[in-house]
């Protein structure tokens, strides 16, 4: 069963699969996909928080797209993180 | 359209600038998550586990084992693909076509994809490494019966070899045939005969006795 969270969010893909460039990019989804589950975060936040992530990480065409994706992901976790309240 | 579908194969030196601080911040927020008893580390393996692996064949292979017991489904499913495929929950986040070609006693279908790796994922998965090779994806269109041959697949000589070959736009499915002395198994039973290589064409679903 995919995921409905997953479906609605553009993951980065070549020809349909799933691309991590690094171990922990994939990581980086798990921790994702659990946590927002265990904190009740919702698509439509998740999404709002990781646009907002990839505008702040910016473009450089140099830099991988999956590693920019997963950048911008874990940045988006970390703020959802916090303001859940499950900061530190 | 397939230009930009070569850049992670072919442009492997792309530096990932922040990699590394990505990282850190993902384990030291693991960490964290887990400290809280927020995240369980097996959880997230059990994620990455089910995109990486999980998500694949066996979604086809239902479509497949109800297309042999629902002769409606079948009808539905030969007619538009991608809406009888929704039908189990099953789609592409890419919006992409799904066609379905039904195995004859006298059609056999083959997929492909000529240009790169097109692939119907949501259904079977990731693709295998020979599906994306270069040799298999000029010699099926050449010479199929040979190819076919080397998956151990030996087709009557009268049996009529389609080869299908995917884009971006449209995917196929291969609808193998059921196999003999099938008749009494239940659908999850049938979905367990069916491999991703029937769903190709490589192949056949595995016999009755074998399961």
């Amino acid at each position: 069963m995919t995921d409905p969270l997953l479906t609605t969010l553009d993951l980065p893909r070549a020809n349909g699969e799933l691309v991590f460039e690094e171990p922990w990019q994939a990581r980086a989804l798990g921790l994702g996909v659990v946590a927002m589950r265990s904190l009740g975060i919702g698509a439509v936040e998740w999404r709002d928080a990781l646009a907002a992530a990839i505008e702040r990480h910016g473009h450089d065409p140099d830099e991988d797209p999956a590693a920019a994706y997963y950048t911008a992901w874990i940045d988006a976790l970390d703020r959802l993180v916090a303001t859940h309240g499950a900061a530190p | 359209m397939h230009e930009h579908e070569h850049d992670h194969d072919e442009h492997g030196h792309h530096h990932p600038r922040s990699a590394s601080e990505a990282e850190l911040r993902t384990r030291a927020l693991e960490a964290l998550l887990v400290e809280k008893g927020i995240v369980a580390s097996d959880a997230i393996d059990a994620v990455i586990d089910h995109y990486v692996n999980d998500v694949g064949p066996q979604n086809g292979a239902r479509v497949v084992a109800r297309a042999w017991s629902d002769p409606a489904y079948r009808e539905r499913l030969l007619a538009d693909g991608t809406a009888a495929i929704a039908e189990l929950g099953y789609g592409g986040e890419e919006g992409q076509t799904m066609v379905v070609v039904e195995n004859t006693p006298d059609t056999h279908n083959v997929i492909v994809c000529t240009l790169c790796s097109c692939y119907p994922w949501p259904v079977l998965g990731l693709p295998p490494t020979w599906y994306k090779s270069p040799p298999y994806r000029a010699r099926v269109v050449a010479e199929p019966r040979s190819v076919l041959r080397e998956f151990d697949l030996e087709l009557p000589a009268a049996t009529e070899i389609r080869v299908w070959d995917s884009t971006a736009e449209v995917r196929y499915l291969v609808l193998p045939q059921r196999p003999a002395g099938s008749d009494d198994l239940s659908e999850d039973e049938l979905a367990a005969l069916v491999t991703r290589d029937s769903m190709i064409g490589t192949g056949v679903p595995r016999a009755p006795a074998a399961v």
